[in-house]
């Protein structure tokens, strides 16, 4: 049996659902005429196990797991990864110096873009940005805190 | 009635025509007219990343602001599709099949002056339809009780997921999902935690603003990191003369506006169709009645005016069920709904009478917008087309870090941009999957509000399950939702048409050869 797109998906759904209906067992559930703030969470953990099944069922109409297009895995994880250390740097390192960072590892160090056109293009944009929060929306940025 | 709504509509001119809100407007379709330009960018990805910034601005602008971006993004995504063969959003899939083959002719600036005017009478369609229409629906809402609303809810849910793209199995599997992330926070009757992990961050619920920056800032730009290439734009040397259309294009294009508009109106009244759906029903109306369909593809001008005139039309009467009844057609109205909610904002029925000026100042700016969009687009097309030579590899960088500012700039929260990164993933591997997240957003933002009226309307009726049918409002409501599920399965089960499915092939054929 080859293992399908919807395959994984739907064991996805199911295990989830799962895991909801096991974490709102603390939940009152309470009764038709009184429904409790469990009861959402149980019909819709339900739902999504039912659904899951679903598509496990139907998973013949999606394409091989293995045939997924995850090459840009790699490209697209070290974006985020570059956007999440400058998240964690923020509030340490101050908005123009963090952003700007990032900008110019997004684009000259991953996209391999001309230096000097991405470096000017990145300043502009943290300027215009710094500009329009600090002065126009009059929103405060995190400044350099070391 | 007519009297009262003009007399209205009056004062929401003197709303939106305030200077500040002018430039709200004017700044929202400009965004939106720009990012609709730029290939990998769309309404909901710049909506997400305008949302944070609407905290710091009135209501009446925020909200024409991000409606500005949605219509306005209408306009550029023509242009992209009729000069470059590129469907940046999926409504203009449709407008390429002759959009594109007329610039091949040297028409392209010809089909982008017919643009305009469609998309001008289809707005202004639809803009009258919610001035008269909505009134209407907000006096029987009123008279809604918490089954009603449920039942109306549940039609919404099940309409915006399952007439949505992609398979509907999977639009409602994703609504699901959407209803699970709106349970998180404390419950709103017991004040019981639910799914918060003892995380204070969570007690009050997943931001929308981090849910929809996670599933439309970082996800969609994560799937296209690699897959956009530089365009070409060979085709693009449009200037200001060349919008112009001939008399006879205008005399083939006049009448395919007007069924186009009329299509258009029709599909915005069924919750969940959107503008998608309309361009493509009222493209192969326009085949079906044409003396020559066989031209069509070939660089027909009504190819080019139905699906933009029926794009608009629907694009204006999507807001319809959204401000009157506070239920939204898709992801985009619920993103608008919930920059209602950010401002305090409860949308429903009441909305009209107690904020008059969102709503009427909302419809008369549509008006203003469009005459904007209309004038910035006959002049500025050069810079347009300009922008669609910017490279991708510099657009998702940037973006990148507008989502990283706007997202920390809400509540100074580091622990709500960590959430974003967390969904951003979480919705890349389900782009990649093939689940659209869009419906996920539906089901967040109707969610609680299902909840709170489903719980309610078990408390009056003391727990009698059948009161959603014993109710006649609400027993048409759930009549409707067994008539969409009965459709899905049919349509489902029957062999294809023959027209649907050549446009749809030739859609993707387009979309793939601009791609190459």
């Amino acid at each position: 049996m080859i293992l399908r797109a919807d395959h994984v998906a739907g064991a996805a759904f199911v295990i989830f659902g799962a895991a909801i209906i096991a974490l709102s067992r603390d939940l009152p559930v309470g009764q038709l005429s009184m429904p409790g703030s469990g009861f959402l969470p149980m019909i819709v953990a339900t739902l999504t196990i039912i659904f899951g099944l679903m598509l496990i069922l139907r998973a013949r109409e999606s394409g091989p797991f293995a045939e997924l297009g995850w090459g840009d895995g790699k490209h697209a994880m070290m974006v985020t990864g570059i956007t999440a250390v400058a998240i964690a740097l923020y509030e340490h390192l101050g908005f123009t110096i963090t952003m700007l960072l990032m900008m110019v590892t997004l684009l000259i160090v991953i996209e391999r873009r001309n230096p000097i056109r991405a470096g000017i293009y990145c300043i502009a944009i943290v300027l215009f940005t710094y500009v329009s929060f600090v002065y126009g929306l009059k929103t405060p940025l995190p400044e350099y805190s070391f | 009635m007519i009297s009262t709504a003009l007399t209205d509509l009056w004062y929401g001119f003197g709303v939106a025509l305030e200077p500040h809100n002018v430039m709200w407007c004017f700044i929202g379709v400009f965004v939106g007219n720009m990012v609709g330009v730029l290939p990998g960018m769309g309404p909901l990805a710049t909506i997400s990343i305008l949302l944070p910034l609407t905290f710091g601005i009135k209501p009446v602008g925020a909200i024409l602001m991000l409606a500005g971006v949605f219509y306005g993004s209408q306009y550029g995504g023509a242009i992209c599709s009729i000069l470059l063969n590129l469907p940046c959003h999926p409504p203009h899939a449709v407008t390429c099949l002759d959009g594109f083959p007329l610039t091949k002719k040297g028409r392209g600036g010809a089909a982008l002056g017919i643009t305009v005017i469609s998309s001008f009478v289809g707005a202004s369609w639809g803009i009258t339809e919610m001035i008269f229409l909505s009134p209407i629906l907000v006096v029987v809402a009123l008279k809604f009780g918490p089954a009603e609303i449920c039942s109306l809810m549940l039609l919404g849910l099940l309409a915006g997921s399952t007439l949505a793209r992609g398979s509907p199995l999977k639009g409602v599997a994703m609504t699901v999902c959407g209803l699970l992330i709106g349970i998180v926070g404390s419950d709103i009757e017991t004040g019981t935690p639910r799914f918060t992990f003892g995380i204070p961050n969570l007690f009050d619920g997943v931001e929308i603003v981090a849910l929809a920056l996670g599933l439309f800032g970082i996800a969609e730009f994560m799937k296209s990191v690699n897959q956009l290439s530089e365009v070409d734009t060979k085709y693009t040397n449009v200037k200001l003369k060349d919008l112009r259309p001939t008399r006879e294009e205008f005399r083939r294009a006049l009448p395919a506006m007007f069924r186009g508009t009329l299509i258009g109106s029709l599909c915005a009244l069924i919750p969940g169709t959107g503008p998608t759906i309309a361009s493509f029903v009222s493209y192969a109306t326009e085949k079906k009645i044409s003396k020559t369909p066989e031209l069509f593809g070939t660089g027909m001008i009504e190819g080019v005016a139905c699906p933009e005139a029926s794009t608009h039309s629907s694009v204006q009467g999507d807001f319809i069920p959204t401000m009157s009844l506070g239920i939204p057609g898709d992801a985009v109205m619920a993103l608008i709904l919930g920059a209602l909610m950010i401002q305090g904002i409860v949308p429903g029925p009441q909305l009209i009478s107690e904020h008059p000026d969102i709503f009427w100042g909302l419809i008369a700016s549509f008006w203003i917008g469009n005459i904007i969009l209309v004038v910035l687009n006959v002049p500025m097309i050069g810079l347009w087309v300009k922008l669609l030579t910017i490279p991708y590899k510099y657009l998702y960088p940037s973006a990148m870090f507008f989502v990283c500012i706007g997202v920390y700039s809400t509540n100074n929260d580091m622990f709500q941009v960590g959430e974003v990164v967390i969904i951003g993933i979480v919705g890349y591997i389900l782009l990649l999957l093939d689940f659209h997240p869009a419906p996920v957003l539906l089901g967040f933002v109707l969610g609680p509000r299902f909840e709170e009226n489903f719980r309610r309307a078990m408390l009056i009726s003391r727990g009698d399950i059948l009161v959603f049918i014993k109710h006649p409002i609400s027993a048409v409501f759930i009549f409707m939702c067994v008539l969409l599920i009965v459709m899905q399965i049919y349509v489902r089960l029957r062999p294809p048409k023959v027209l649907a499915t050549n446009i749809v092939l030739a859609t993707d054929r387009k979309a793939s050869e601009a791609a190459e």
